[in-house]
């Protein structure tokens, strides 16, 4: 599995993980881990401390979360990017978007 | 069924009697039938009439049942024409050898009339469904090399001065979704634009036409390059999909400044080279991609940087540092850097790092769309002069005549926070284009124009000194300066005043501006020497102005400035 979703008991907090490629073939599946959450303020966790390579449609899914988590008045969170995912959040300057923990 | 719409089928054997069974029960299915008895006349059957469905033996004389249908499908490789073998030689071998052969089914005597029947019905539907995806991906494919074609001709044919401006475009799709766009300010100013929408293929390359409309538009306007960028983050936020966006670069190259304006939101690092291929600066993305957000972040600012001559600015997109080689090893930002240097001391950029990166790659297939654009920031002067032409002084019978009223006049007064707009000569040029209509030379009125509001907000009301400039980090360090008492201002006018006077073959346009300024020494403008006047008054960019200009004079000590511009038709 190349996206892996584990919800906490009290259904706020949605961890995603993902495996090493971040790219439109997970669409989907990036997809399903959290668009059945209608939590309100509900956090979404996105763990990139596996991933090494991330393209631009995987920060299009990012931003499609986004908008998810600001209509339950939550949030998304990115937890732990490797270096050279890093790079490409940097690039993209997402860090003024969303919170960035390293 | 008709008999003009029914299907053909090609029976081949070398039994008669068989054949004869084969053509009643395919007759019964609405089929009109050919027969054959051996390989060879089989294939020329099958050239002469393009069946619907070939039903083949294996063992004939002349030629054999195998080699006709290798035949056969040679010659059908666009099409699927359903081939079945019938045959009573019911060993494994010969089914594989007759799958093989590119035959696309088999069936072995004894069988039924009822089996026969649905054996050629389901092979029926696969070759329906077949030809139905064909000509699907036909028209598809046709569609889409229209509006490949249509958005090449919007984009890239309209591009500004491919002679001197270096464009790699090398599209891992059929659209691109990099897209890379040059034009001309009235001022002489080069824009330059490279993006690279999320993704590739018809779904990254539909944002492109308002992308490349507002750009041309607001550039040949006169609009400045935050204003620009910031018109395109709008319209691309209400256009595109929420995962759909633009990481794009934007260059403002100065040639009378000696000056660069970048802004770079979510694309590689923006490289400026110096003439002998070492790197001054590397001005990376901040600000996040074009259409993520409703506005510009407020902190969005334009990057300003002077250049020298033979130093150039290039931009690339992320799929040329990611572009891999057998062994999955990324091309990186080292390499391409290298090949920067060298392609520029060798004087052949764009060659030197395409050459570079296809070394690398080998045969490799590209996974992302590949793009270059080297902008050389000295050169321009000999490009740029059929901006200005100065037309031939009219001839001297045409004596302005003041006393008659002007066809028709117009002012503005801009006060105090009001200044800040930084649109005010794009917005008095449609004043005149509305009433006026296009016309060529509203470039050289928007130059003239443009030169003196600059100097009544500068030097009057900013009170900004043109020495600022004259340092080696120039025009930089003014740019700065100026935005921030530009943030601050409270109070202060501009009145600005166009008169219109049409003649019969021309007309005059007065323009008059004042300040609320101190004016200015006037004395290096009362100079008897031409030359040295010209000088005098380049610092205050003026030399162009008095160029464009039947008259030029400053009164109430410099604060107010009165140019007439005249031209003719021919």
């Amino acid at each position: 599995m190349s996206v892996t979703q584990h919800i906490s008991d009290n259904c706020k907090e949605i961890s995603i993980a993902i495996d090493e490629r971040f790219d439109f073939s997970l669409h989907q599946q990036f997809r399903d881990a959290y668009i059945k959450c209608e939590e309100q303020g509900a956090q979404f966790v996105i763990d990139l401390s596996k991933t090494h390579y991330m393209d631009s449609s995987a920060l299009g899914m990012i931003l499609l979360l986004k908008d998810h988590a600001e209509k339950l008045s939550g949030n998304v969170i990115i937890n732990r990017p490797t270096d050279a995912v890093n790079k490409i959040l940097e690039i993209a300057q997402f860090h003024r978007l969303m919170t960035i923990e390293r | 069924m008709s008999k003009i719409n029914a299907k053909l089928a090609l029976v081949v054997d070398d039994s008669v009697m068989q054949c004869k069974v084969l053509s009643v029960l395919l007759k019964e299915e609405g089929y009109r039938v050919f027969t054959a008895n051996d390989g060879a006349r089989a294939v020329s059957m099958y050239i002469k009439y393009q069946p619907d469905l070939v039903l083949m033996d294996i063992n004939m004389p002349v030629m054999n049942g195998y080699e006709a249908t290798r035949e056969i499908k040679a010659l059908s490789k666009n099409s699927l024409c359903p081939l079945i073998f019938i045959t009573s030689m019911d060993s494994d071998q010969a089914f594989i050898e007759a799958i093989e052969a590119g035959g696309d089914g088999i069936l072995v005597r004894p069988f039924s009339p009822d089996v026969f029947k649905a054996k050629i019905k389901s092979i029926q539907r696969i070759s329906d469904l077949y030809c139905q995806v064909k000509s699907l991906q036909l028209e598809q494919q046709k569609d889409a090399e229209l509006a490949e074609q249509l958005m090449s001709r919007v984009i890239e044919s309209r591009n500004y001065a491919l002679d001197k401006i270096g464009i790699v475009k090398q599209p891992a799709a059929l659209f691109s979704g990099d897209i890379q766009l040059t034009a001309a300010c009235p001022d002489g100013n080069i824009n330059v634009l490279l993006g690279d929408f999320t993704g590739h293929g018809l779904r990254s390359s539909v944002g492109a036409i308002p992308l490349s409309e507002t750009f041309r538009a607001m550039t040949r306007k006169g609009f400045s390059l935050i204003d620009i960028v910031s018109q395109i983050n709008r319209q691309l936020y209400q256009l595109l999909p929420a995962d759909l966006f633009l990481s794009a670069a934007f260059v403002s190259l100065s040639v009378s400044e000696q000056s660069v304006f970048v802004f770079n939101a979510g694309l590689p690092e923006v490289y400026h080279y110096d003439a002998q291929g070492e790197i001054v600066e590397k001005i990376s993305s901040d600000h996040p991609p074009l259409g993520v957000l409703p506005e510009l972040l407020s902190d969005a600012q334009v990057e300003v940087r002077s250049v020298n001559d033979g130093e150039r600015i290039i931009l690339i997109s992320d799929g040329i540092v990611e572009a891999r080689n057998s062994v999955g090893d990324m091309y990186e930002y080292e390499r391409f850097e290298l090949a920067a240097s060298d392609g520029i001391r060798a004087g052949k950029v764009i060659e030197n790092i395409m050459a570079s990166v296809q070394d690398f790659c080998e045969n490799q297939p590209q996974e992302d769309d590949i793009s270059i654009v080297d902008l050389p920031c000295s050169g321009w002067e000999q490009i740029n002069r059929n901006l200005h032409r100065i037309d031939v002084p009219i001839n001297d019978s045409y004596v302005f005549d003041s006393s008659v009223p002007p066809s028709w006049s117009w002012q503005l007064s801009l006060t105090g926070s009001r200044l800040r707009n930084t649109n005010t000569i794009p917005l008095v040029m449609s004043q005149i284009s509305e009433i006026e209509g296009q016309a060529e030379h509203w470039q050289n009125l928007f130059t003239v124009m443009t030169e003196l509001y600059v100097n009544a907000l500068d030097h009057g009301v900013l009170q900004l000194s043109s020495d600022l400039k004259s340092s080696p980090e120039g025009f930089a360090e003014y740019f700065r300066e100026r935005e921030l008492r530009l943030a601050r201002l409270e109070e202060g006018y501009v009145n600005l005043s166009i008169r219109y006077f049409a003649a019969e073959n021309g007309g005059c346009v007065v323009v008059t501006i004042k300040d609320s300024g101190n004016g200015f020494d006037p004395e290096p403008f009362q100079l008897e020497n031409d030359h040295e006047k010209l000088q005098a008054l380049s610092g205050r960019g003026i030399g162009l102005v008095e160029q464009l200009c039947e008259s030029l004079e400053y009164k109430e000590g410099g604060s107010l400035v009165e140019a007439c511009y005249v031209w003719r038709n021919d």
